[in-house]
């Protein structure tokens, strides 16, 4: 046992991998420029090149604990594409139904641990209540266990289909490699229907506690979280947001069409900027250009993900979520909404789309049809395919040999469409915070707040403990002389 | 009584995965009708889905400390992360003390009576490799053994 050692863990434990800004005061202590670090996880195309292409969906499960049903299904067609294989009718019924129960799952997860300590708690709540523990006290108690049982009700749809609930691996060039049965499809329609009744009694709670408060109405509104930008999702043919498949849409700071375009056309439309401060990758709109950080017409930052897909959209599919997504934009003042948490509503506005989905698709007796697959015989080369990811838009990229052997791979992971506007909103409530060397107490709250509306995947591909990325705030001197620092740990 | 033994981490990326190779070792060693080896690639509330049920659950992590003594085994408790509990920490994701919190409080009767955490320490974890840290590779077998040990002990 010599081994064997004895140590504290608490907040205060150190470690190399939390993020970390760092905000920079002119002479007269305004913000001059805040800087955003935090660790990425690397190498993960390397790692992937002289595999066979048709492991991709289930490797890419592997990035994120969080989203693998995405990287799944964004690999899975990216196979269709490679093989230039059309998935059955059924196959992509059953991929469309798997695939909307998953964004209905993680967005109300998410809405109810980490956004609902911002909007339903409070930012002014004591730190010890901003958890998923004072959200319930505030909803009230039974909402624990509704969340409890949605998720797993939505989970069972993913083992059902796509073989575990955690790591799918359904997904084959041309189709999936399991049918429904009838038995099964009856679970899939009594999940669906417990969804749909959950994101409606959610989107309540939210008016009660949330738009019914004019502190909180005076938050989602004000200048401190707005910025104005394009926006990008997939679309339907008639325009509505779609996460499985479509066109790429992307939108004005006005809310006017700038693009549509296919999947596999991404590279005339997007570009990465790198930053000499940083490892991250900005991604712009290659048409408009980089004007560094700043939003407005003339500056190519886009911003993807819940708000951004309702902004591209003309509406949603299905009749409850329309009703949500039209409440929504009367109250925010029409059409685009550039109020960065209204991301949270959104996300709610999406489950309640995605619960619809997926019991409308339960409800489509095809579903059981042993019709599931294509069997590819093309020889691949190159395939591309994109879905929306609870985080915004998600891109694969492939290119192989005749055989199959992977000898080229590109990801653009959802964050990194927001990485931008990200550093943007943290730098806008930086300004706002700070005047004249003077710093509020709220600081690292409201900057916080900035991050969680966007839900960041953010190395989140490491389990080691404690389990969380902290996050420091250090503020410099024109002289970048340390004048204070903030933090949680 | 049914226990679990779970191995938490990454297989591909380095060391991270030092829960999963543990956990790979050990499902050839134990077999027994009352006692589980799994792993999982997940934390959180994804955590809390798989040691729901069990009396007793062994937990084989990868953590990261101050001092990076890649290799260092420490045997730890709940009470050992409790200061971790979230306040409002980093977003995406809530860390293991404060999913057992809400586990405690809505599904109080499937919460394992007895939880052993294995920390190891770390090294690279941001790095997508299926290797190791040398120095890590050669832990396995001495955290195999302290599992074992601690299975018997039960």
């Amino acid at each position: 046992m010599s081994r064997m050692r004895k140590i504290t863990i608490d907040p205060i434990t150190r470690l190399e991998g939390h993020g970390k800004i760092e905000i920079f005061l002119n002479d007269a202590g305004d913000v001059d420029r805040a800087y955003l670090q935090i660790p990425e996880l690397r190498g993960f195309e390397k790692f992937c090149e002289g595999r066979p292409a048709e492991e991709m969906p289930r490797i890419t499960t592997m990035i994120c604990g969080v989203c693998p049903t995405a990287h799944h299904m964004a690999s899975t067609k990216t196979l269709d594409d490679l093989w230039k294989v059309e998935p059955t009718s059924t196959a992509k019924k059953i991929r469309r139904l798997m695939y909307n129960a998953f964004m209905a799952e993680d967005h109300i997860l998410h809405f109810f641990f980490l956004g609902g300590p911002d909007l339903i708690v409070g930012p002014t709540a004591p730190a010890a209540e901003r958890n998923i523990l004072g959200v319930i006290g505030k909803v009230g108690l039974e909402v624990g266990g509704k969340v409890i049982e949605a998720r797993k009700r939505l989970r069972n749809v993913l083992r059902i289909i796509g073989g575990k609930p955690v790591m799918p691996s359904c997904g084959l060039p041309g189709g999936v490699s399991k049918t429904i049965s009838e038995e099964e499809r009856k679970t899939l329609i009594e999940a669906g229907e417990y969804a749909v009744e959950f994101c409606q009694f959610a989107l309540k709670a939210f008016d009660d506690i949330v738009l019914r408060n004019k502190d909180y109405i005076d938050l989602i509104t004000g200048d401190i979280y707005k910025h104005r930008t394009y926006y990008m999702g997939l679309v339907d043919e008639n325009n509505k947001v779609n996460f499985y498949d479509g066109m790429i849409r992307v939108v004005d700071p006005d809310g006017k069409e700038f693009a549509t375009f296919r999947p596999q056309e991404y590279l005339d439309h997007i570009r990465e900027h790198v930053e000499p401060w940083s490892y991250m990758k900005f991604c712009y709109l290659k048409n408009v250009g980089w004007k560094g950080f700043t939003d407005g017409e003339g500056s190519g930052i886009y911003r993807v993900a819940p708000l951004a897909r309702l902004n591209v959209a003309d509406g949603m599919a299905t009749p409850l979520a329309q009703e949500a997504y039209e409440k929504l934009f009367e109250t925010l003042g029409g059409k685009p909404a550039h109020n960065t948490l209204a991301f949270h509503w959104a996300r709610l506005v999406e489950a309640l789309y995605a619960s619809e989905r997926v019991l409308e698709l339960a409800r489509d007796p095809e579903l059981t049809s042993p019709d599931i697959v294509n069997l590819p015989t093309e020889t691949p080369k190159e395939g591309i395919g994109v879905v929306e990811a609870p985080r915004g838009t998600l891109f694969h990229h492939y290119q192989t040999d005749e055989t199959g052997i992977l000898t080229g791979v590109n990801l653009i992971v959802a964050t990194t469409n927001n990485m931008a506007p990200i550093v943007m909103s943290v730098e806008k409530a930086a300004k706002s915070l700070i005047h004249k060397g003077e710093v509020s107490d709220g600081l690292l709250n409201m900057i916080e707040m900035a991050f969680r509306a966007y839900d960041p995947c953010m190395a989140c591909g490491t389990h080691a403990l404690p389990g969380q990325m902290p996050l420091e705030i250090i503020i410099c001197d024109p002289q970048s002389n340390e004048i204070k620092r903030l933090s949680r740990f | 009584m049914k226990t679990l033994i779970l191995g938490v981490g990454n297989p591909i990326l380095g060391d991270d995965g030092i829960g999963f190779h543990v956990a790979q070792e050990l499902a050839k060693r134990i077999n027994g009708e009352n006692i589980d080896v799994r792993d999982a690639n997940t934390s959180g509330l994804g955590l809390l889905e798989n040691i729901a049920g069990y009396d007793k659950v062994i937990i084989i992590d990868a953590i990261e400390t101050e001092s990076r003594d890649i290799g260092g085994i420490y045997k730890l408790g709940l009470e050992d992360l409790v200061n971790t509990v979230d306040q409002a920490s980093w977003p995406h994701g809530i860390n293991f003390a404060t999913a057992i919190e809400f586990g405690r409080k809505f599904a109080a009767n499937q919460m394992p009576k007895e939880m052993v955490i294995f920390a190891i320490g770390v090294g690279q974890v941001t790095k997508f490799t299926g290797e190791m840290t040398a120095k890590l590779t050669e832990t396995v077998p001495k955290v195999v053994n302290l599992v074992l040990k601690e299975v018997s002990s039960t």
